[in-house]
């Protein structure tokens, strides 16, 4: 079956055959030392495993991959198909993997999955750097306006009727639209670029800022048609491309076994019937194997003959769940998904504070050149985004052996982030104490250690219970960031059953609840323990 | 007990300190007195290495502290503020503890005694300074002369070969400074060693067996208190000590 989407890491990598051990990074951390090289073993370990690990995202991933209606932590789509089939005439079962879908090559590298199958289209560049699969897809694009209110036949002519005027297009920001817009008609269109596919539609549908289109992929647009009424397609489908499955470059043997599994599935008919379902096959799908194989060897397989026509009532479509509905069927899956929010956060913070401890008093009590080795490092921890140093962990970090769960990567960086400003906020506590307090712990004996454990820090931890209370709420909302290194938190499954459902709102509500329900017992806490530390001897 | 010998200490261009000497046997009261700016407080905070100093020697109980910096002056100086307590203007009292905890923190985590047996000192020290009821309370609670009398508590409690007391009523309402000073002679009489910095005449001439007299960085004037207050050798302590009466 479909990958389980209440595990917020569903990346089990097999421990490391040759080699591996365990190390303490500082703070506690453990982390996986990973000696072996990935290369070129790719079939050797999904056969080991017993398992094909295939990375998507489920975000937004209709008819790709998302979340059934009727059951909401099965996963279907046509990719969830074509990935079982896959697997299956490979002898192993099928593993999905959740990745944002700009990080899913970045996976790949990392040795967390063993293929990308997430539409994907063949570029020139990809088949350079990837091994890249026959095609299990050829898509086109469609031109989307509003409908009624245009009458045009093309992009060409809505480019003509605007005159100086360019038009506004919007693109799924990275997709095959907005290359071949790049590619095409740079010079003519002001193109906007979306974080989802939906969300295009969407805009245009409302007249979002005047935009004026939506150039999207077709399966998209034939997915969610009946979700917006109001759009209709301008012209006929253009452009041409063929969604692949990616591979490690040097996995050439897996890569190999993929092809002869997908031109199986062609010649048998597999294929056919899972686009189908979807509603997804056309005719530019039978020509494939005349464009991909011009030898012909390939024709007259490719096309089965005789297949009757889809049966219609069995296609799968996507159908807006709205209201107190989708809040009963989802909810509890937003529950879980705070439960990792709430581990994150509850892990991370005190991390966060201990190390802004340490880094506040060597730089204030440690020699020069500790002093400003922290400052440096204080400085460029807040000068550079979270999400960057979340990628850095999570995906560079492997390059030199170092590979960390996704989990305590998610830790890890919070907890480094969060450091710099606690660090901060620790010296000014610690310079809020006065000077006479040192002074007699000095006096009495103590060790500046002794002085700043038994005096200092429990007086400065009193002045930054509210700035620290601040921060620890900031750091609640910030664990969203966490979902770019494939941890499925509260805000990413919002995204993915707001998208696959379209209630934006309800969902909204309940996920803005949960973060509220979250933070307000912290501020609670924090006050009491505020005015407990502030009255009677603790 | 204690022997500055020719301690001299410089700020830029000031010297703050021109060659002081001056000795403090067992039991002995000494007090510091001489114009604002004369160098009492800096040359009371050199003795427990609060201030560092340029030249010269300080010996406590046999204990050599040198000007230069490092290692030896560290293990020195734990050594030295194990023998010397200190009583501070502002008291400086703990005040995320209570006065019970304010007392048994030296004994317990640098002493390293039971926090059994420094409890029953305490309470025995805060008896002593008429605070039994107070062990509880935080200090903030308390007036000024009480906080002061749970300071020299806190001194005590370390069982100090000598207290240092660095201006300790100058901080109190009048009315509040008898409390302090009573517990200070009561100290006095039993035999405590003691370097009193304070502006209080008839303390000095009630309790102290020296008093030195410091201006401008140096020691003016040395004597018993008969003798500096009756007969004033020196033009300094004189017009001092016209200035207080």
């Amino acid at each position: 079956m479909a990958g389980d989407t209440q595990h917020a890491h569903p990346i089990h990598r097999s421990q490391p055959s040759c080699g591996a051990k365990w190390l303490m990074v500082a703070l506690g951390i453990s982390a996986v030392l990973a000696t072996e090289s990935f290369g070129g073993q790719g079939l050797d370990r999904v056969r080991q495993r017993g398992r094909l690990i295939w990375g998507a995202d489920q975000e937004g991933g209709g008819p790709f991959v998302y979340p059934d209606a009727a059951d909401p932590t099965e996963l279907i789509g046509f990719e969830v198909e074509i990935a079982e089939q896959l697997a299956s005439r490979l002898g192993v079962a099928a593993q999905f993997a959740q990745g944002q879908w700009d990080k899913l090559p970045d996976l790949l590298n990392r040795g967390d999955i063993d293929i990308v199958l997430n539409g994907y289209e063949w570029t020139q560049d990809r088949s350079q750097r990837f091994g890249c699969s026959l095609p299990y897809y050829i898509y086109q694009l469609q031109l989307l306006g509003r409908r009624g209110e245009t009458s045009m036949q093309g992009l060409d002519e809505l480019i003509k009727l605007s005159g100086n005027r360019k038009p506004k297009i919007g693109v799924l920001g990275g997709s095959a639209a907005h290359d071949y817009l790049t590619e095409n008609h740079a010079a003519q269109v002001d193109i906007i670029q979306f974080e989802g596919a939906a969300e295009v539609m969407r805009g245009v549908e409302v007249g979002l800022e005047g935009l004026d289109a939506n150039l999207q992929d077709l399966p998209v647009w034939t997915f969610f048609e009946k979700g917006f009424t109001e759009l209709s397609p301008i012209g006929s489908p253009i452009g041409k491309g063929y969604y692949v499955v990616l591979t490690r470059r040097d996995d050439e043997e897996l890569l190999r076994e993929l092809n002869r599994a997908i031109l199986e599935m062609l010649t048998d008919g597999t294929m056919r019937t899972i686009l189908e379902k979807y509603g997804l096959w056309n005719e530019v799908q039978a020509s494939r194997a005349l464009e991909m194989l011009p030898n012909g060897q390939f024709v007259a397989a490719t096309v089965r003959s005789g297949s009757t026509a889809s049966n219609s009532t069995n296609v799968t479509e996507y159908e807006p769940v709205r209201g107190w509905n989708v809040v009963r069927q989802r909810g509890l899956l937003l529950f879980q998904a705070a439960g990792i929010t709430i581990l994150l956060a509850v892990t991370a913070m005190p991390l966060a504070i201990l190390a802004g401890m340490l880094m506040a008093v060597g730089r204030m009590f440690g020699p020069r050149w500790l002093a400003s080795l922290v400052t440096i490092i204080i400085e460029i921890i807040r000068g550079t985004p979270l999400v960057l140093q979340l990628y850095v962990i999570f995906f560079l970090l492997p390059e030199i052996g170092l590979s960390i769960h996704a989990f305590w990567a998610g830790v890890l960086g919070l907890a480094i982030n969060y450091s710099a400003y606690e660090a901060e906020i620790y010296r000014a506590g610690i310079q809020a104490v006065p000077r006479g307090q040192m002074e007699a712990a000095k006096a009495l004996g103590m060790s500046p250690v002794l002085a700043l454990r038994r005096i200092i820090l429990p007086q400065a931890t009193r002045i930054v219970i509210p700035p620290v209370t601040n921060d620890f709420i900031a750091l609640f909302k910030d664990t969203a960031v966490c979902s770019v290194i494939t941890v499925v938190e509260l805000s990413k499954v919002y995204s993915i059953h707001a998208r696959s459902t379209g209630a934006i709102v309800e969902l909204g509500l309940l996920t803005a609840v949960l973060y509220l329900a979250m933070n307000y017992p912290m501020s609670q806490l924090a006050s009491r323990l505020e005015k407990r530390m502030a009255r009677g001897p603790a | 007990m204690i022997q500055l010998c020719d301690v001299r200490k410089r700020f830029g261009e000031h010297e703050i300190l021109r060659g002081v000497s001056m000795s403090v046997s067992k039991g002995e009261v000494s007090v510091l007195m001489g114009p604002s700016g004369g160098g009492k407080s800096t040359l009371l905070r050199t003795i427990n290495g609060l201030e560092t100093f340029d030249s010269g020697a300080i010996l406590v109980d046999s204990i050599h502290l040198g000007p230069e910096p490092g290692a030896m002056r560290e293990q020195s100086l734990r050594a030295i503020r194990r023998r010397v307590g200190m009583v501070f203007q502002q008291f400086h009292l703990f005040p995320h503890r209570s006065v019970l905890e304010n007392i048994i923190e030296g004994p317990v985590y640098v002493l390293g005694e039971s926090r059994q047996h420094a409890i029953e000192v305490a309470n025995r020290l805060l008896k002593r300074v008429g605070l039994s009821d107070k062990a509880q309370v935080r200090p903030s609670t308390l007036s000024g002369g009480q906080q002061q009398r749970v300071a020299i508590a806190r001194a005590l409690a370390m069982n100090p070969e000598v207290i240092l007391f660095d201006e300790p009523t100058s901080a109190l309402d009048p009315e509040m400074t008898a409390e302090v000073t009573s517990v200070m002679a009561d100290l006095a009489t039993s035999g405590q060693t003691m370097i009193v910095v304070t502006h209080d005449m008839n303390f000095a001439k009630s309790v102290a067996h020296q008093v030195h007299v410091l201006s401008e960085g140096q020691i003016v004037e040395s004597g018993s208190p008969q003798q500096i207050f009756a007969v004033p050798l020196h033009e300094t302590t004189k017009r001092f000590l016209s200035h207080l009466a």
